[in-house]
């Protein structure tokens, strides 16, 4: 029974390597291709037309106003966002995690339902909530004494309300993976922990928060990833207005490439999206690297 | 370690090829509203009728409502040509550029599609469809001057024919009759002067209350008030063109709606919501708000109206709508051509018009009794008479939006008028260059 096949590990991942050739190798390296050209519709239709740009595309991005506004805000949804869903997930994590099980079992459920709702359906409901005249938001704050706030009106609030909408929306998944993270940290650390004594901080602070470090280095890794590529929000919400406020950088390749038909320019500016995801993930497995050291 | 890195790496590049996919927003949506597709029937019914064996079958494209309504309609057609089988496949106008870009890059389509006047630059350029011209000469209904003439010039690109209109659409001025009959209009504003001072005198009324709502994102107003102004888009001058005067003051009019609060700059209520509370009293739009007003507002119902819009050289608006066109990758190109014939003749687009309240292209099917009769209906006749259509350029789409973008810059950040539209002139002589 014991024949071995020198094909046999290959048989197992094969499927997998065709589809990630398929799906993702191929893909990249056609845009990376298409970035040093001028393909656009006419181009699509007929080959012949497609000129080689050398470097005109990246070049004009270098130069594009819109485009730094996007790099711009992507920024700022990044280092606001980013910090805040892991604070709030993992918050909310700890306190499920003290209460009871039935209610462990409906809040739950409660804080993932909006992973899973549908963005469209929650455009609409948020696009009335932020409503500057007739919103609940700006209803509640009236009736408070306060003034209306330009929720989606003015381009900088209008970046930090689709952020407040992106947490609530990713709080869900990234609670889940504290969750259970949280669930297999072994009893026996916070018996020893009892019988040395320790309070509830203190086994927070020296038990818990350690142990979930790779959980916290893996939900780091996927939201930075997602937020890097803020689209769905824009989109659905504001289009990339007021003023191009809410413009991030996945959504200036859509418009570019879907919009437009500039599908070489949208290829090198999805490129340099490209370059920046992978820095940003390399600098934190190093520096995940050098602390685990 | 390495290569869970390098997995990491893998998975970040596939969602960066994601981020290419979604929805499109179409610009053409009138009515983006139904979005269900009754392919799964249409092809139903298209089976039962197959009585004649060597029909042939054409492919037809329909995009929104249209494409819903169209499955049952072309019933008679196939009744008339029992060797013509009509399949017709709906599709939602969000996924509508998404499909046409599909169908361009890979040579395979439908014998016959829906297009949206707007969209005709775009994929003409890219070689998508036949050009009509050539049957001219057999088929009469090509070019036929009984279509509207704003409708016919969205048809020609590049000295090419790349469709026929099948159904037009303008827009015209929505307003409230009692609330401008109280302030001294017993009819509607017929110029530009009586318009913005009708909107100061609606907007006085008290704080929220405003004139004549303007809808920012739609990129057919702007060029809308340059051609009231008597401007005219000529090809040869290129971007020159933004730099006429009648141009520059149609811009600088348009932005008095916005520095005297005259129209709401930010999102506010719904239009229909504000329309039927009296705080926005006028706006315009296209023939679907008839019914939507009807349905969903019957309180006002006989205290609004509609007019031709007002104007200062001539009473103008945008011509909008659909044509047919033939893909030039086509193998029934004279079936096709059958299917367009009877779709453009008058009989079957009042029958089209009784069906879907879509406006009939041919000016002559406006003769029936039905459309005439309708007061309001009888409106929108005449302004399409006055009807501008935007000029048919690959680029004009991203001119447009530059539009749009240097307008919204001016409205709300207080950039200067004429620096703001020198920069956008910049802008589109390097697009059309």
């Amino acid at each position: 029974m014991n024949h071995k096949s020198p094909m046999t590990p290959w048989l197992f991942i094969g499927p997998a390597v065709l589809l990630l050739i398929m799906f993702s190798l191929l893909p990249i390296l056609v845009s990376l291709t298409i970035s040093f050209t001028d393909i656009d519709l006419i181009g699509l239709g007929n080959w012949d037309t497609i000129e080689f740009v050398g470097l005109e595309n990246f070049i004009n991005l270098i130069q594009d106003p819109l485009f730094h506004r996007s790099i711009f805000n992507t920024l700022i949804y990044v280092s606001i966002g980013v910090p805040l869903v892991i604070i709030c997930s993992l918050s909310v994590a700890l306190m499920l995690n003290y209460i009871s099980s039935k209610l462990f079992t409906f809040f739950r459920v409660l804080f993932y339902v909006p992973s899973i709702t549908n963005i469209v359906a929650i455009a609409v409901v948020w696009a009335f909530l932020y409503n500057m005249d007739v919103g609940l938001f700006n209803f509640v704050l009236n009736s408070l004494g306060f003034q209306d706030v330009p929720w989606l009106e003015h381009p900088f609030v209008a970046k930090i309300s689709l952020i407040i909408l992106a947490v609530w929306k990713g709080i869900g998944i990234n609670m889940l993976i504290y969750l259970a993270a949280l669930q297999s940290i072994p009893r026996s650390f916070y018996e020893a922990a009892d019988i040395d004594g320790a309070n509830k901080f203190q086994k927070l602070r020296f038990i818990t928060i350690p142990s979930l470090s790779y959980a916290t280095f893996f939900v780091t890794v996927t939201t930075l990833i997602g937020w890097l590529q803020f689209f769905e929000e824009p989109f659905v919400m504001t289009g990339g207005g007021p003023l191009d406020g809410t413009m991030s950088m996945a959504l200036f390749i859509y418009e570019r490439g879907f919009q437009y038909n500039e599908f070489g320019y949208a290829a090198a500016a999805s490129l340099i999206l490209f370059v920046f995801i992978i820095v940003a993930t390399l600098i934190q497995f190093t520096f995940n690297k050098s602390k685990e050291n | 370690m390495r290569s869970r890195k390098l997995m990491f790496i893998a998975g970040a590049s596939m969602l960066t090829v994601v981020a290419g996919c979604g929805g499109n927003n179409g610009t053409e949506g009138n009515d983006n509203a139904n979005e269900g597709n009754d392919n799964a029937n249409v092809n139903a019914n298209a089976n039962e009728e197959n009585n004649a064996e060597e029909a042939a079958e054409i492919s037809v494209w329909a995009m929104g409502e249209e494409g819903n309504a169209l499955g049952e309609f072309v019933e008679g057609f196939e009744e008339e040509h029992s060797n013509i089988e009509v399949n017709v496949e709906a599709i939602p106008w969000d996924n509508a550029h998404d499909s046409l870009l599909t169908a361009v890059a890979s040579g395979e389509g439908p014998d016959v599609l829906q297009l949206g006047t707007t969209w005709v630059a775009e994929f003409a350029g890219a070689g998508a469809f036949l050009d009509l011209s050539e049957y001219e000469d057999e088929h009469d209904f090509i070019n036929h001057d009984d279509f509207f003439e704003g409708a016919l010039d969205t048809t020609e690109y590049d000295g090419a024919t790349y469709g026929v209109p099948w159904y037009v659409d303008t827009r015209v001025l929505f307003y409230r009759t009692d609330l401008l009959e109280e302030h001294g209009y017993s009819e509607a504003p017929q110029n530009w002067e009586e318009m913005l001072d009708a909107s100061r005198e609606l907007a006085d009324r008290g704080d929220g209350m405003y004139g004549y709502d303007i809808d920012q994102e739609d990129q057919l107003v702007p060029p809308i008030f340059a051609w009231q102004n008597g401007w005219e888009f000529s090809e040869e001058d290129g971007a020159e063109n933004f730099a006429a005067s009648e141009f520059r003051e149609a811009m600088e009019y348009y932005h008095t709606f916005f520095d005297e609060e005259l129209a709401q700059e930010t999102e506010g209520v719904p239009i229909e919501q504000g329309f039927e509370e009296g705080e926005k009293p006028m706006f315009s739009s296209g023939p679907w708000m008839v019914n939507i007003l009807r349905d969903e507002a019957p309180d006002i119902e006989g205290d609004w109206d509609v007019a031709m819009m007002p104007g200062s050289e001539k009473n103008a608006s945008a011509i909008g709508g659909s044509h047919l066109s033939v893909f030039s990758e086509s193998e029934n190109v004279d079936e096709s051509l059958e299917f367009i014939s009877y779709m453009s003749e008058p009989d079957t687009q009042i029958d089209w018009f009784n069906d879907t309240n879509t406006l009939p292209a041919r000016q002559s099917a406006w003769d029936d009794e039905e459309l005439q009769e309708d007061e309001k209906l009888a409106v929108f006749g005449d302004q399409l008479e006055e009807a501008v259509a935007p000029p048919v350029l690959a680029e004009w789409e991203n001119i447009a939006q530059d539009l749009l973008s240097s307008l919204e810059r001016i409205n709300r950040e207080g950039a200067d008028l004429d620096e703001e539209l020198d920069s956008f002139q910049e802008e589109a002589e390097n697009r059309l260059d």
